[in-house]
């Protein structure tokens, strides 16, 4: 896609590239632990049927998924498998953690084999907190996810750095950045400045019902 | 049933009466003596608590021979393996108030039924499952040197939980096949299990300890939580 | 002890294998990596095989991608928070879990729950059972290609999850078990739901009998396939319907004596002479057929009276040691308690039945063919979490 990377969409190209995006995602289901069983209840059965928001689980292999669901205890073993499968996954893409473990360590915060928060390894755009969540929750989650992805600014996103219209919009009236997204000043040698500056133009990560990530 | 079904070699299973007898406290008393008729003193003690259960702890030489006795007693199926670690953790139980004074660690070891004089002891069950009846069985590991000889040749279901408890407790086992770590990655540094492993995340962030439980309003502060609303379905 | 023909065949085979990795190869050996993440190994297990041709010559399961420290961080909390954390071992069927920790715990205690808490105890006890072994009759067709039936254990597991929601407040991890009794009575009209739901249940065993225990490409890939006889299945300390598919009557809901209400209900323990994939899994569904039963009779008999007897309100548990096992869905799970006094248990031995019914992976699966890798796996029903504890 030189395209769209290289030159500026038109804004009607880019909401019509960015609805048919959300409405066709592929989600690998990275299901670790109990959580994965309520992710097979959302994702698989007759009951909640992801499918009709746009959702295609169970593809052949992370390739060719748009975003990856993670579900359960992160262990130190698992971890490197995880990074593994988020580094194969194409861009742009995604993910949701689903339920405490995922978030932050959940009930095993004191364990000395658990991964304290899939966050540590990839990034994550969408957290479902709950022990486990209930199917709806992730299926919040997913709907979140594609608000976000409605929002994005495709060029930005192909480039690589992620944010969306609105905080590039933000991002230029506090003179941040230039109207291309390059970030203005920013010295060669990474300073805690650059860093936050750099944090400040990340999106947020959504939270399924507000609050902290817990 | 289901047409296809061969149904000439399914037998129903005998019905739900339990075994006219359970086993009394006699038959575990008759366990010992047997036991006992094989390897001789290597029994350092025995402990039965009353119609329920049978502990028995023999020498660190005799463990091989006492599992082979029981096997050869009829306690064929094999349950678990494990090991124990009988000094007071110095980091305390995280039951502690943080804002306490830090009491002065326990160091004294003690240890539990049947007795014994080292810091670790192993002990595993096994059960009889024609008699209905379990032993668990202990055994001293001597500090200096971490050793206990291998059930898996006995047990095969041995080697696997032979293998966790060197890796929890690094207590190794002769004439093991494959002593290899099976749950933490390779380079994991340290026994988790030994009771001198510290939690780094507790150690961080401390536990808020026991928070005195406040009555519910309604509740006499005397009595325990009792719930007798009755059968109302 | 003497073998059928069927037995008598595997062990040619695994001989068979045994030889072939000593001799000069004139096939060319492999070794195939089988998850850690793959859809036919519910959960996080990677199994290594070297195969030989189409043969599998070696094979070695490959756990602890989900080992969490359950028995270090049970040492760390008090005793009524330990059943928070247990419930995620089979996280299946959660409830199951917590009533042998709970029963040792009142074992120290020398206390037993009330009547009624024990008979409502049994009744979530079973409908755990049940919620669990759907799911592994809905997934053991997706083992070989058919997906209907994973829908069909999806959608008739969530009458089950909702009596548990409706009566516990949770859907997977109730944590309603108190020692001395259980949290709250059951709910109005909750009875009677369930008498609905477990018909419902029953009906899906019939279907699933049907789709596919009485279908052909099941039972050809299954028969025969992976016979495990009994002295091998005592000796690696197989246990539930694992043991019982070899011919080995022993169940615990029978043959102990424990504080449950099994006695009350009229059920049989169902044995299988084969000790095959088939068997396992036909046992299972039995099994499931038998819960249901349990259920119903026990609905009837809830006695009166309080679901909690007096306890301290902080929870201090005497000296001393006991063990306590109960016939969970996957196996025998059981808790070796040891108490100094204290607020919190010194030490937790939990014996989880995945663990030692997975032992045996590798015994099983020297010298069969890769397909049967997989049923051999699926038959065997493990739950990572139960594994890797
Ligand atoms: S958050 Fe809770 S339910 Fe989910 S994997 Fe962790 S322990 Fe299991």
């Amino acid at each position: 896609m030189g395209l769209v990377d290289k030159s500026r969409l038109p804004a009607p190209l880019t909401k019509l590239f960015n609805m048919s995006r959300s409405y066709s995602l592929w989600v690998y289901q990275w299901g670790l632990a109990c959580c994965a069983i309520e992710m097979g209840a959302a994702f698989g059965s007759p009951r909640y049927d992801v499918m009709r928001l746009g959702v295609i689980p169970l593809p052949a292999s992370p390739r060719q998924a748009d975003f990856v669901c993670v579900s359960g205890t992160v262990t130190d073993k698992m971890a490197p498998a995880v990074k593994r499968l988020w580094e194969q996954m194409p861009e742009p893409k995604y993910a949701i953690s689903m339920g405490s473990c995922a978030n932050c360590g959940g009930p095993y915060w004191d364990s000395y084999s658990v991964t304290k928060g899939v966050d540590q390894i990839i990034p994550i755009d969408v957290y479902v907190p709950g022990c486990p969540p209930r199917p709806e929750a992730l299926l919040e989650g997913v709907v979140l996810l594609q608000q976000r992805i409605k929002n994005e600014d495709m060029a930005a996103k192909w480039r690589g750095d992620e944010f969306t219209t609105l905080q590039r919009t933000r991002a230029m009236e506090a003179g941040e950045v230039d109207r291309d997204g390059e970030l203005i000043n920013v010295p060669t040698a990474p300073t805690l400045e650059t860093a936050q500056a750099v944090d400040s133009v990340r999106p947020e990560p959504i939270v399924v019902g507000g609050g902290p990530i817990e | 049933m289901a047409p296809l079904s061969d149904d000439t070699t399914i037998k129903d299973g005998p019905s739900t009466d339990a075994p006219a007898a359970l086993p009394g406290d006699g038959l575990r008393e008759g366990i010992i003596d047997n036991l006992r008729s094989h390897i001789g003193e290597a029994i350092v003690d025995t402990k039965i608590t009353p119609n329920d259960d049978l502990w028995i702890r023999v020498s660190t030489e005799a463990w091989l021979t006492a599992g082979q006795a029981l096997k050869n007693a009829g306690f064929t199926y094999f349950c678990f393996l494990s090991g124990l670690d009988w000094m007071p953790s110095p980091y305390g139980t995280g039951e502690e108030d943080p804002d306490d004074e830090p009491k002065e660690p326990d160091t004294e070891i003690v240890q539990g039924y049947t007795g014994g004089e080292t810091r670790f002891q192993v002990f595993a069950r096994l059960t009889d499952l024609n008699r209905h009846v379990g032993v668990t069985i202990k055994a001293d590991v001597p500090d200096d040197r971490l050793v206990m000889e291998s059930w898996s040749h006995l047990f095969a279901g041995a080697n696997w939980h032979e293998r966790e408890c060197h890796e929890m407790y690094g207590i190794g086992f002769d004439n093991h096949p494959d002593l290899r770590n099976m749950y933490l990655p390779g380079d994991f540094e340290g026994y988790p299990l030994r009771k001198d492993f510290p939690l780094l995340a507790r150690m961080v962030k401390p536990w808020p300890g026991i928070v005195d439980v406040e009555p519910m309003p309604a509740e006499d502060e005397a009595e325990s939580p009792v719930d007798d609303k009755g059968d109302e379905s | 002890m003497t073998l059928t023909d069927r037995q008598q065949l595997s062990y040619i085979a695994s001989q068979a294998a045994d030889a072939r990795l000593n001799v000069e190869l004139e096939t060319e050996g492999m070794t195939l990596n089988i998850g850690p993440q793959h859809p036919a190994t519910h959960g996080t297990l990677r199994i290594i095989c070297r195969l030989d041709g189409e043969q599998v010559v070696w094979a070695e399961p490959v756990a602890g991608y989900m080992h969490r420290g359950y028995e270090k961080l049970t040492e760390v909390r008090t005793f009524p928070q330990v059943t928070t954390l247990v419930n995620r071992i089979d996280w299946l069927g959660s409830f199951a879990n917590e009533v042998p920790f709970i029963l040792a715990a009142e074992k120290l205690m020398e206390i037993e729950a009330p009547p009624r808490a024990q008979v409502i105890r049994t009744i979530l006890f079973e409908l755990s059972r049940i919620a669990n072994v759907s799911l592994f009759l809905g997934d053991l067709g997706v083992q070989m290609g058919a997906i209907t039936p994973v829908f069909l254990a999806f959608r008739d597991r969530e009458y089950i999850l909702n009596l548990i929601e409706g009566a516990t407040g949770g859907r997977f991890h109730p944590n309603f078990d108190r020692i001395g009794g259980l949290k709250d009575d059951l709910p109005k009209g909750w009875i009677e739901e369930t008498r609905g739901a477990v018909k419902k249940l029953e009906q899906f065993c019939d279907t699933i009998d049907d789709l596919l225990f009485g279908n052909e490409i099941f039972q050809s890939r299954m028969r025969g396939i992976g016979i495990i006889p009994a002295d091998i299945a005592t000796d690696y300390g197989l246990s539930g319907a694992n043991a019982r598919a070899s011919g080995i009557d022993w169940d615990l809901r029978r043959d102990q004596d424990i504080p449950l209400s099994y006695d009350l209900a009229d059920w049989k323990v169902w044995t299988h002479p084969d000790g095959d994939s088939w068997a396992r899994c036909w046992i299972r569904l039995q099994e499931t057929r038998e819960s249901c039963k349990i259920v119903t009779q026990l609905l009837d008999q809830i006695p009166a009276g309080p679901v909690m007897t007096k306890v301290p309100r902080i929870i201090k548990v005497p000296e001393g040691e006991a063990w306590v096992s109960t016939e969970n869905p996957l196996g025998e799970m059981g808790y070796y308690v040891v108490s100094k006094g204290g607020l919190g248990p010194f030490r937790v031995k939990i014996r989880s039945a995945s663990f030692n019914n997975i032992s045996i992976v590798p015994w099983a699966l020297k010298g069969v063919y890769v397909p049967d890798v997989i049923t051999i796996l699926a038959s065997l029903y493990f739950i990572l979490g139960d594994i890797d504890r």
